[in-house]
C-alpha cells in the first residue's frame, strides 16, 4: 500500500470513530426507550365524578396523543389509575401503593385541596413527583415534587366582577357563598374587598353548604337584600341549585357566577336559567382557537363523544408537563431526575390555553374572557343585556 | 314581613318533601320492623325513573310522575323480597340483620344509580312539569311548591285512613305488632309486608320525583338529604302515627329554613339533629307516638 493511501486509510479510520464517538453520545442523551408509568388517583365515582371523568378522559388522549406524536421518541407514558371516589383515606392509600411499586415514576391527583392537602407530605416525605389536575387551594404546589396543573380561578373571578361592575355600574352587590370550602370563602373575600373598592356596597352574604339541595331559602334571602347584582361562589351544584332557584322566584338582574358553570354539562342541567350568567373562563371547546386547541377538542369528541371542558384540559395539560420534563431527561429517568427537570420548566410547550406558564410551581394562563351561556348552548363573550 | 312569609312557604314546601318521604320510611318500621338504610335510594331511582320517562319516552309531566311512584314502589317490593324475606323466614334474625342487609342493599342501588346518571346531577327539562310562578299578595309562589305541599297532605290522609280505618290498615297494624298471631287471627303475613314494601317505595319514590324536581337534581345523592330528614321526622313525629311524621316533617322543614335565615345557615342541620337528640333522649315515641310502641 502506497503511504499517500495508508493516511488515507487512517484518516477514514479516524473521521469514522470521531463520528461514531459522536453519533454514539448523541443517541444516549435522548430519554431512554420504554413506558414510563404515571400513577393517576382518580375520581370516576362519589360526589364530584362528573368533574373527575373530565380530568381522567383528558389524562387519557394526552397519553395517546404523546404516544402517536412520538414526542417522547420510543417512549412513551402509561397511565395507571386508582380510584379514590374523591376520598382523603382512599386518596393517601392510593398514594402508598404508587409510592410503593418503583416503577412509577411520578403521581397525579385531587379534584378536592383538602385531599391534595392531606397528600402533600407524603409525597414530599417519598421524594415522587405529583401533579395536581383540579384542587385550587393555593399554597399546594411544593417544587421540585408537587406542582398544580389547575388554573386558579381567584384571578379570573376579580377580573369578571370588575368587568361587571364597569359594565352595570352596580351599586350593591349580594354574595352566595359555600361557607364550608375554604377555597371560594377566600375567592368571595378577594372579590368583595375589589368591589368594595370600585364603590359597590355589600347588600349582604348568604351562606349555603356545599351538600345543600335546596336553594329557595337562600334564594329568598339573597333576593330580600335587593341587590342590584347576586355573585355566586359555590361548587358546581350548589352554584347551578342557587342560579335556579332565583330565576325559579323572578330574580331578573344580574347573576355573576364562576368557572364551574363552564362544563357543557351545566348548560345541559340548567338550560335557560344559565344563559347570560358571565362567568370566567380559561379554555372552552366552542372557543378554541389555538391549532393545539382545536385538535384536542377534535380528538376528545372523536374519542369520548362529547365536548372537552375546562377539567379535560387540565388532565391533558398534566400529561404533556410531566412528558416535556421526561423529553429533558438523558437516559432512563428517576422519580429524582423527573422531579429536578419539572422544576426547570418555565413555559408549556404543548398546551390547549393559547399561552402557559409554571411559576413555583403553578400553572398561570394570562388573561381572562368573560362569556355567558347563550340560548342555544354556546359560550359567547359576555355583554350586559340590554 | 314579606320575606318571613315567602320563607315560611319554603320551609313547608322542604318540609312536606321530608314528611312525605317519613311516611314511607315510617311505615316500613312501625309494619315490617326494618330500619332501611336502602329506603333514601327508592326516592334517588325514582327520580331517575320518571326523568327517563320524560327525556326517552316523552311522557308529560302526571304519567312520568305515575312511572316513577311505581318504579320507586317496585324496586321496594324487589329489595324487601330479596334481601328481607330470606331473613324473616329465620327466627332470631332480628333488626340488627335487616339494618345489616338493607345497608348492602343501599351501597348497591345507590351504585347502580351513580351509573344509571354518569355520576352526574341531572334535572327535569323546565317545559316537562309545571313551572308557573303565582303571586298571591306579591309573594311569589311556584307551582311545584303547591304540588308538593298538597301531595303531601293527600298521601298523609290517606295512609292515616288506610292504616286506621280499614281492614288492610288493622291487617298492617297486627303484622306489626306480632307476625305470628296476626297469621293466627287470619291475616296473611306476606300479603301484608309485599303491599307494605310497595307502599313505603311508591311514597318515598313520589318524594323523590317530586324532591328532583323543585330541587334540580336527579342523582344518586337525593335520597341520601331525604333519609337523614325523613328519619328525623318519623322520630320526631313518632313511628307509628304517620300524622306525625307529616307534622314534625314540615316543622323541621321551617325550622331548617328559619334557622338559615335568621341564624345561620351552618347551624341549619344542627338544630335539626338536635331535635331528633333531644326526642330520642326524652321522649322516644316522639310526638304522636303511642307509648306501647316498642321500637324506639
Amino acid at each position: 500500500m502506497q503511504k499517500w493511501q495508508k493516511q488515507i486509510s487512517c484518516q477514514v479510520a479516524v473521521a469514522l470513530f470521531t463520528l461514531g464517538m459522536q453519533v454514539g453520545p448523541a443517541s444516549a442523551q435522548g430519554l431512554a426507550p420504554g413506558e414510563y408509568k404515571v400513577g393517576f388517583i382518580t375520581e370516576n365515582t362519589g360526589a364530584i365524578a362528573s368533574a373527575g371523568q373530565s380530568f381522567w378522559n383528558g389524562a387519557q388522549l394526552a397519553a395517546e396523543d404523546v404516544k402517536a406524536k412520538k414526542y417522547l421518541g420510543d417512549a412513551s407514558i402509561v397511565l395507571d389509575p386508582k380510584e379514590s371516589a374523591s376520598d382523603a383515606a382512599r386518596s393517601i392509600q392510593a398514594m402508598n401503593q404508587f409510592i410503593a411499586d418503583r416503577s412509577i415514576i411520578a403521581t397525579t391527583c385531587c379534584v378536592l385541596s383538602p385531599v391534595a392537602g392531606a397528600l402533600k407530605p407524603i409525597v414530599v416525605g417519598a421524594k415522587i413527583p405529583l401533579v395536581i389536575f383540579g384542587a385550587t387551594a393555593s399554597g399546594l404546589p411544593q417544587p421540585p415534587w408537587i406542582y398544580s396543573m389547575t388554573i386558579l380561578p381567584g384571578p379570573k373571578d376579580i377580573a369578571t366582577a370588575v368587568k361587571v361592575a364597569d359594565a352595570l355600574k352596580p351599586k350593591t352587590a349580594a354574595y352566595i357563598l359555600a361557607a364550608d370550602n375554604d377555597a371560594f370563602k377566600g375567592r368571595m373575600a378577594a372579590t368583595q374587598k375589589t368591589m368594595e373598592g370600585k364603590g359597590v356596597a355589600t347588600a349582604g352574604v348568604v351562606s349555603v353548604l356545599t351538600k345543600d339541595t335546596d336553594f329557595t331559602g337562600a334564594a329568598t334571602q339573597a333576593m330580600g337584600l335587593k341587590p342590584d347584582v347576586i355573585l355566586i361562589y359555590a361548587t358546581q351544584q350548589a352554584a347551578a341549585g342557587a342560579i335556579t332557584a332565583l330565576r325559579d322566584r323572578g330574580y331578573k338582574q344580574t347573576i355573576v357566577g364562576n368557572d364551574v358553570l363552564s362544563p357543557a354539562a351545566m348548560f345541559q342541567k340548567m338550560g335557560p336559567t344559565v344563559v347570560g350568567v358571565p362567568f370566567p373562563v380559561s379554555f372552552s371547546a366552542s372557543i378554541a382557537d389555538t391549532p393545539e386547541a382545536k385538535a384536542f377538542v377534535s380528538s376528545y369528541e372523536t374519542k369520548f363523544k362529547v365536548q372537552p371542558d375546562i377539567y379535560s384540559a387540565q388532565g391533558y395539560q398534566v400529561v404533556w408537563f410531566i412528558a416535556q420534563g421526561l423529553k429533558s431527561i438523558s437516559g432512563a429517568p428517576t422519580r429524582e431526575s423527573l422531579a429536578t427537570a419539572l422544576s426547570k420548566i418555565t413555559n408549556i410547550d404543548h398546551q390547549v390555553y393559547g399561552g402557559q406558564q409554571i411559576k413555583d410551581g403553578q400553572a398561570e394562563t394570562a388573561g381572562t374572557l368573560v362569556v355567558n351561556w347563550s340560548a342555544d348552548g354556546k359560550l359567547v363573550p359576555w355583554t350586559p343585556a340590554k | 314581613m314579606d320575606l318571613f312569609l315567602q320563607q315560611l312557604i319554603n320551609g313547608l314546601a322542604l318540609g312536606s318533601l321530608y314528611a312525605l318521604f317519613g311516611l314511607g320510611f315510617g311505615i316500613v318500621f312501625a309494619t315490617l320492623g326494618i330500619l332501611n338504610a336502602a329506603h333514601g335510594t327508592y326516592a334517588s331511582w325514582a327520580a331517575i325513573i320518571a326523568l327517563a320517562a320524560v327525556e326517552r319516552l316523552n311522557l308529560p309531566f302526571i304519567p312520568a310522575l305515575l312511572a316513577g311512584i311505581f318504579g320507586g314502589g317496585l324496586l321496594a317490593l324487589v329489595v324487601d323480597q330479596v334481601a328481607f324475606q330470606p331473613l324473616r323466614r329465620r327466627a332470631g334474625g332480628g333488626m340488627i340483620s335487616a339494618l345489616i342487609t338493607s345497608i348492602a342493599a343501599w351501597i348497591i342501588l345507590d351504585s347502580l344509580a351513580g351509573t344509571a346518571t354518569g355520576h352526574q346531577s341531572l334535572s327535569f327539562p323546565r317545559d316537562s312539569y309545571p313551572d308557573t310562578i303565582f303571586f298571591v299578595g306579591g309573594i311569589p309562589l311556584p307551582a311545584i311548591q303547591i304540588i308538593t305541599v298538597l301531595s303531601m297532605l293527600v298521601v298523609t290522609v290517606s295512609l292515616h285512613l288506610l292504616i286506621r280505618r280499614s281492614r288492610f290498615g288493622s291487617a298492617m297494624r297486627a303484622v306489626g305488632w306480632n307476625q305470628t298471631a296476626a297469621s293466627l287471627g287470619g291475616v296473611n303475613p306476606r300479603y301484608v309486608v309485599v303491599i307494605t314494601a310497595f307502599l313505603a317505595g311508591a311514597t318515598s319514590g313520589f318524594a323523590g320525583v317530586l324532591g328532583g324536581i323543585s330541587t334540580n337534581n336527579v342523582s344518586f345523592h337525593l335520597g341520601e338529604g331525604l333519609m337523614l330528614k325523613g328519619f328525623a321526622a318519623v322520630v320526631v313525629g313518632g313511628y307509628d302515627d304517620v300524622r306525625g311524621t307529616a307534622v314534625a316533617g314540615v316543622a323541621l322543614g321551617v325550622l331548617e329554613v328559619m334557622t338559615a335565615q335568621y341564624l345561620s345557615s351552618g347551624l341549619r342541620d344542627g338544630i335539626t339533629y338536635a331535635l331528633l337528640l333531644g326526642f330520642l333522649l326524652l321522649r322516644p315515641r316522639g310526638l304522636f307516638g303511642s307509648a306501647g310502641f316498642s321500637r324506639a
